[in-house]
C-alpha cells in the first residue's frame, strides 16, 4: 500500500477535504439535529431506533385503548365498525413492526459491538440507512390516519379481501408500501449485524464466548433476513394486484388466495419468534447478573435458540388449520408445532435454574425478567394447546389467540425489553433509574397487563370472537369485557410511569450535579461494563482480549487458595477510563438519511401518481451515486485530537 | 459449522482473498463453459424428444442443478474459497438459504397439488 | 506528518457501500466483511425468488386448469388460436420460442465467462483487459435484456396481457423481475467501467469488481433455474 504525507490542516486552518472521486464531501463537525441525521454511530442510531419505536408504542397504545374503550360494554358505538377495523389492524401492524422490532433492533445495535468488543457495526452508513429507512416507511404507514384512514385487512391481511374489489380505500396501499420500505431496513440491517457479529469479534471472543444477547440477536438477525424477502414477494405480488392490474389473488382468475396465507406465515412464524428471542437475550444476561450465578447451561442457551431458529420454519400453516389445507399438512405441522415448545422450555429452564439458588436481587429489571419468565410460560403453554388442531379448531379468531399472542408479545417480548431498558439505562444515559417508581412500574403492568389479557381466556373459549366490532348483551360477555378495559387503563397508565421515571430521575440526577454512575453499577458480567457509562463515542480506548465467558466477571473475581470466590477488583477499578486519544471513527453521513426518505416518494408515487416516482427515484439514484462517491471515510476528521505523528487505528 | 468459525481473529490476521490461494486458470474457465454450453444445448434437445412426465422433467432438473453448482463453484469461486479458513462461511450462507428456499417452497406447492 | 495509507482513505464504498477498508485483514473469520454480506444478501434474495417462481408454478398450474374446464373469465383474456393451443397441448409450451430464449439464456452464460475474465485481468492489474472484459459482459447482459424486451413484445402480440389472466402476471412478473436485477448489475457494470477509463479501478479495488461479478453470477444462476422451470418443462 502506497503511503501519502499530507499536512492534515492547511495554514489558514481550514481542512483539505479528500476528495478520492472527485465528489462529495462527508458532513463534518457537526452538532445538535445534524450530529443525529448524519450519524453512523451505532450508540446513537440504537437510542434513534428507542425513541422511534416509544413514538410508534404511543400511537399503538391509543389504538389500543380505543379498541378496549369500544368493547367495554357491550352494543357501544364509540367506534363504528370501519373505523373499529382500522384501528385495530393498525394496532397490530404498528406494536408489530414499529415498535417490537425495532426495540429488538434498538438493543442490538446499541449492545452487540459494546458485547463483542468492536469499535462499531461492520457498516456503519448502512447501519444508520436501515434506522432511516425502517422510520420513512414507519412514517409513510402512519401517513394513512390522515390520507383516508389506516389499512383495515387485519395485520396479516389475508387475500382476497386485500384486493382492490374489496378493499378499495388506499390504507392498504398505505400498509403495503409502508411495510415493504420498512422491510428494506430490516434487510440491511440482518446483513449488516450479521456481519459484524461474525466478523467484528474482539481477540479471544469465539462464538462460544459470546454472551447470550448476542447469540439471540444472531438468529434473530438470520430469521430476518430469510423472512423478510418472503414478504417482500407477497407484498410485491399485491403491489402489482393493487396498482397494475395483476391477478395474483383474484379469484375470478383462478387465482388461489392461500398463496397469500402462506407467503404471509412462512414470514409470519419466524417472525414471531424474531420478536421475542432479543428478550430473551435480554433475560438471559440480566438474571445471572442478579443472582449472583452464571447462566445456567449456557450452551443449552445458544443451542436451544439456534433450534428455535431452525424449527421456526417448520410451523407456518399452523396458523391456517381451518383454511382448508390437507389432513396430513394439519398432521404435521401440529407435530412440527408440538415440537418447538422444546427448545422454549429448555430456555425456561434454564433461566429457573439459574435463579435457583441464587442470591436473588429483586431490583427493577430483575422483576421485568421474572415477568417474562412467568407470563411467557402462560402464553407457550395456550400456544402448546393450539398445536391441537382439533382444539385450535375451537380457539381461532377468537379471544383465546388474542390472549395467548398477548402474552408471549406483550408479557413476554415487550417485559424482557422493560428489563433491559431498566438494566442497561445507566450505561446509555449515564444514570440509574429511580427503583421506587420502577417497583410501581413494574407491579402496576403486572397487574394491568394480567387484567386486561387474563380474561380474553374465558372469553374466547365462550365463544367470542376477535374483530369484531361489538357484541350482544345476551351474548354473556360483559364482566369479562369490561374487567379487560379496566386492566387495559391500568395497563397504560402503568406503562407511561416508565417515561415519568425517566423524567424524574433525570432531573434528580441533574439536580444532584450529575454523579458518575460508575462503568459497573450492577457489578455485572459482560464487556460492555468495563467502559465508562455513558459510554463514550469510541466505545473501547483499547480492544478488549477476551479468555472467558462473562469475561469481566472473571476479571473481578477469582478463587483465593481454599478455593473460595473472591473479589479481586471492581468493576471501576478495571474499568478503560475512557480516552479516545488516536481512535479514528468512522465520518458521518447525508447520504443514508436522503436514500431512505427517497423511498416513501417513490412509493406515493405508486398510490397517487406515477409522475411522483420520477422524481422518486431519480433522489434515489442520486443518493446511491452520492453515497458511493462520497469518501468512505473522511480521514481530516480529527475526532479526538490525536496527535498528528500517532497511529491511525482501523476504524472497524 | 461452530467450530469452522470459531478462530480467534489473531489466527487469521493477514489473511486476504486474493494470495492466499490460487483461482483457476483462464483455460479451466473456458472448459467449464464449454460445459455448461453443452449442457444448455442438451437440455434443449431433451426438451424437444417428446418426452413426457419423469423421463422428461428429471434429466432436465438434474442438469439444471450441475449447471447451478458448477456456476455457483467455479464461478463464484465458492469451491476455492471455502479452501481458505473459515471460508466456508460462504457457502453455509448462502446453501442454509438455498435449502431453506427449496424445502419450504417445496411444502407450499406439495400443499397445493395434492391438497394434502 | 501522518502516514495514511492511501487506499484506505481512498477506497470506494462501492455500489453496496461499506465504510471499511478491509480485504480481510483485521476480521475475526478473516474474512472480508463485504464479501460475507454479500453473500448474505445473495442467501435472501434466494427466499426472494424461490416465492417468486412457486408463485409463477402455482398460477401457471391454477390457470392452465381454467383454461382446459373452459371457464369464460379466463377464455376471455385470450385470444382463440392461444387458447386452442393451450388446450390442444394441455401446457402453456406454445406461447414460447424457445431456439430464442435457449439463445439469449447462452447469451447470460457467455456473459458471466466474460465477468469472470475480468476479475482475472484485474487482479493481474491488467487495465486493458479489465476494461474490455467489462464492457463485453456489460454489452451481453444487454443483449439479454434486448432479447427479453423482444419476447415480451412477441408476448403482448400474442396476445398474452400483465393484467389480463394469472398466466400474464405471473410470467412477466417473474422473467421482468430477474430482467431488473440483470438491468441493476448492467448499471452496476457500466460504473465500474467509468471508474476504469478514469484510471480509478485498480488492482486495490479488485474486490469490488469481484463483488459485482458475484451478484452478476447469481442473476445468471437465477436465470438458469428461470430457463429450466419456466421454458423447459411444460
Ligand atoms: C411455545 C411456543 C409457541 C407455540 C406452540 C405457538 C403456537 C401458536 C399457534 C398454533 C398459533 C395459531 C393460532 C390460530 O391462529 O389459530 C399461534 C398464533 C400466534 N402466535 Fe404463537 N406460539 C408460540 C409462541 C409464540 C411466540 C414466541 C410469539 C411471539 C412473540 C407468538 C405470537 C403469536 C401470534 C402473534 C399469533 C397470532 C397470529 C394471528 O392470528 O394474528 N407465539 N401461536
Ligand atoms: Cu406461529
Amino acid at each position: 500500500m502506497a503511503v501519502i504525507e499530507e499536512p492534515l490542516a492547511l495554514p489558514s486552518g481550514t481542512t483539505k477535504a479528500r476528495r478520492p472521486l472527485g465528489a462529495f464531501s462527508r458532513p463534518r463537525n457537526a452538532t445538535g439535529l445534524v450530529d443525529w441525521l448524519t450519524t453512523v454511530d451505532h450508540k446513537k442510531i440504537g437510542i434513534m431506533y428507542g425513541m422511534a419505536a416509544m413514538f410508534f408504542f404511543i400511537i399503538g397504545g391509543v389504538a389500543a385503548l380505543l379498541i378496549r374503550l369500544q368493547l367495554a360494554a357491550p352494543n357501544s358505538t364509540i367506534l363504528s365498525a370501519d373505523t373499529y377495523n382500522r384501528v385495530f389492524t393498525m394496532h397490530g401492524t404498528i406494536m408489530v413492526f414499529l415498535v417490537v422490532m425495532p426495540i429488538g433492533a434498538a438493543f442490538a445495535n446499541y449492545l452487540l459491538p459494546l458485547q463483542i468488543g468492536a469499535r462499531d457495526v461492520a457498516f456503519p452508513r448502512i447501519n444508520a440507512f436501515s434506522f432511516w429507512v425502517f422510520l420513512a416507511g414507519g412514517l409513510m404507514l402512519n401517513s394513512s390516519w390522515f390520507l383516508g384512514g389506516g389499512a383495515n385487512g387485519g395485520w396479516f391481511n389475508y387475500a382476497p379481501n386485500n384486493g382492490a374489489a374489496f378493499s378499495p380505500s388506499t390504507g392498504i396501499d398505505f400498509w403495503n408500501l409502508g411495510l415493504f420500505i420498512a422491510g428494506i431496513g430490516s434487510l440491511s440491517g440482518a446483513v449488516n449485524l450479521i456481519t459484524t457479529v461474525l466478523n467484528m469479534r474482539a481477540p479471544g471472543m469465539t462464538l462460544m464466548r459470546m454472551p447470550v444477547f448476542v447469540w439471540m440477536t444472531l438468529v434473530t438477525q438470520f430469521l430476518l433476513l430469510f423472512a423478510i424477502p418472503v414478504l417482500t414477494a407477497a407484498q410485491l405480488l399485491l403491489l402489482l394486484d393493487r396498482q397494475f392490474g395483476a391477478n395474483f389473488f383474484n379469484v375470478t382468475q383462478g387465482a388461489d388466495p392461500l398463496l397469500w396465507q402462506h407467503l404471509f406465515w412462512i414470514f409470519g412464524h419466524p417472525e414471531v419468534y424474531l420478536m421475542i428471542l432479543p428478550a430473551f437475550g435480554i433475560v438471559s444476561e440480566v438474571i445471572p447478573t442478579f443472582s449472583r450465578k452464571p447462566i445456567f447451561g449456557y450452551p443449552f442457551m445458544v443451542f436451544s435458540g439456534i433450534a428455535i431458529g431452525f424449527m421456526g420454519w417448520g410451523v407456518w400453516a399452523h396458523h391456517m388449520f381451518v383454511s382448508g389445507i390437507g389432513p396430513l399438512s394439519v398432521t404435521a405441522f401440529s407435530v412440527a408445532t408440538m415440537f418447538i415448545a422444546v427448545p422454549t422450555g429448555v430456555k425456561i429452564l434454564n433461566w429457573l435454574a439459574t435463579m435457583w439458588g441464587g442470591k436473588l436481587i429483586l431490583n427493577t429489571a430483575m422483576l421485568f425478567s421474572i415477568g417474562l419468565v412467568t407470563q411467557f410460560t402462560i402464553g407457550g403453554l395456550s400456544g402448546v394447546t393450539h398445536a391441537v388442531a382439533p382444539s385450535d379448531t375451537q380457539q381461532t379468531d377468537t379471544y383465546y389467540i388474542v390472549a395467548h399472542f398477548h402474552y408471549v408479545l406483550f408479557g413476554g417480548a415487550l417485559f424482557g425489553f422493560f428489563a433491559g431498558l431498566y438494566f442497561w439505562w445507566p450505561k446509555i444515559f449515564g444514570y440509574k433509574l429511580n427503583e421506587k417508581i420502577g417497583k410501581w412500574n413494574f407491579w402496576g403492568m403486572v397487574l394491568g397487563f394480567n387484567l386486561t389479557f387474563g380474561p380474553m381466556h374465558i372469553l374466547g373459549l365462550q365463544g367470542m370472537a376477535r374483530r369484531m366490532q361489538t357484541y350482544d348483551v345476551s351474548m354473556g360477555f360483559n364482566l369479562w369485557n369490561l374487567v379487560s378495559t379496566i386492566g387495559s387503563f391500568i395497563l397504560g397508565v402503568t406503562t407511561l410511569l416508565l417515561f415519568v421515571n425517566a423524567w424524574k430521575s433525570y432531573s434528580e440526577w441533574k439536580a444532584a450535579g450529575r454523579p458518575n454512575v460508575g462503568a459497573d453499577p450492577w457489578d455485572a458480567r459482560t464487556i460492555e461494563w468495563s467502559i465508562q457509562s455513558p459510554a463514550p463515542e469510541h466505545n473501547f480506548d483499547v480492544t478488549p482480549t477476551v479468555s472467558d465467558l462473562d469475561d469481566f466477571w472473571h476479571q473481578k473475581y477469582a478463587e483465593d487458595d481454599e478455593g473460595k470466590l473472591r473479589q479481586v477488583a471492581t468493576g471501576d477499578e478495571l474499568a478503560q477510563p475512557g480516552n479516545g486519544e488516536g481512535v479514528h471513527l468512522p465520518a458521518p453521513s447525508y447520504w443514508p438519511i436522503v436514500l431512505a426518505f427517497s423511498l416513501p416518494i417513490v412509493g406515493y408515487g405508486l398510490i397517487y401518481s406515477l409522475w411522483f416516482c420520477i422524481p422518486g427515484t431519480l433522489l434515489t439514484i442520486i443518493s446511491i451515486y452520492g453515497w458511493a462517491l462520497e469518501p468512505a471515510d473522511d480521514l481530516d476528521i480529527d475526532d479526538h485530537g490525536h496527535g498528528p505523528d500517532q497511529e491511525m487505528e482501523p476504524a472497524v | 459449522m461452530t467450530d469452522s468459525i470459531t478462530l480467534d481473529s489473531t489466527d487469521t490476521h493477514g489473511h486476504s482473498d486474493h494470495d492466499d490461494h490460487a483461482h483457476p486458470t483462464e483455460k479451466q474457465y473456458w472448459i467449464v463453459f464449454v460445459i455448461l454450453a453443452v449442457i444448455t444445448a442438451v437440455e434443449i434437445a431433451w426438451s424437444y424428444m417428446g418426452l413426457e412426465g419423469p423421463a422428461l422433467v428429471v434429466p432436465l432438473i438434474i442438469m439444471m442443478v450441475v449447471k447451478f453448482l458448477m456456476i455457483a463453484g467455479v464461478f463464484m469461486h465458492l469451491s476455492f474459497d471455502s479452501k481458505m479458513p473459515n471460508g466456508r462461511t460462504f457457502y453455509l450462507c448462502f446453501g442454509a438459504a438455498m435449502v431453506l428456499a427449496i424445502l419450504v417452497f417445496l411444502v407450499v406447492l406439495a400443499a397445493f397439488e395434492f391438497q394434502i | 506528518m501522518t502516514a495514511i495509507p492511501v487506499e484506505d482513505a481512498v477506497e470506494v464504498a462501492d455500489d453496496h457501500g461499506s465504510d471499511h477498508h478491509d480485504d480481510g485483514h483485521h476480521t475475526s473469520l478473516g474474512l472480508s466483511n463485504m464479501k460475507l454480506a454479500m453473500w448474505l444478501f445473495l442467501g435472501s434474495e434466494c427466499l426472494l425468488f424461490g416465492a417468486l417462481i412457486s408463485t409463477y408454478l402455482l398460477s401457471k398450474a391454477r390457470f392452465l386448469t381454467e383454461v382446459l374446464a373452459g371457464n369464460p373469465e379466463v377464455l376471455g383474456t385470450l385470444p382463440a388460436n392461444l387458447i386452442e393451443e393451450f388446450q390442444a397441448e394441455g401446457s402453456v409450451e406454445p406461447l414460447f420460442d424457445i431456439p430464442f430464449t435457449s439463445a439469449s439464456s447462452f447469451i447470460l452464460l457467455m456473459s458471466s465467462v466474460t465477468m469472470v475474465f475480468a476479475h482475472q485481468a484485474i487482479s493481474k492489474n491488467d487495465q486493458r483487459n479489465t476494461r474490455l472484459w467489462l464492457a463485453t459482459t456489460a454489452a451481453l447482459g444487454s443483449v439479454f435484456i434486448a432479447g427479453q424486451v423482444y419476447e415480451f413484445t412477441t408476448f403482448y402480440n400474442e396476445g398474452l396481457r400483465f393484467d389480463g389472466n394469472l398466466l400474464g402476471s405471473a410470467l412477466y412478473t417473474l422473467t421482468g423481475f430477474h430482467g431488473v436485477h440483470v438491468t441493476v448489475g448492467i448499471i452496476m457494470l457500466l460504473s465500474l467501467l467509468v471508474l476504469a477509463f478514469r484510471g480509478k479501478l485498480n488492482q486495490d479495488r479488485a474486490e469490488t469488481l469481484e463483488l459485482v461479478g458475484l451478484y452478476w453470477h447469481f442473476v445468471d444462476v437465477v436465470w438458469v433455474l428461470i430457463f429450466t422451470i419456466v421454458y423447459l418443462i411444460p
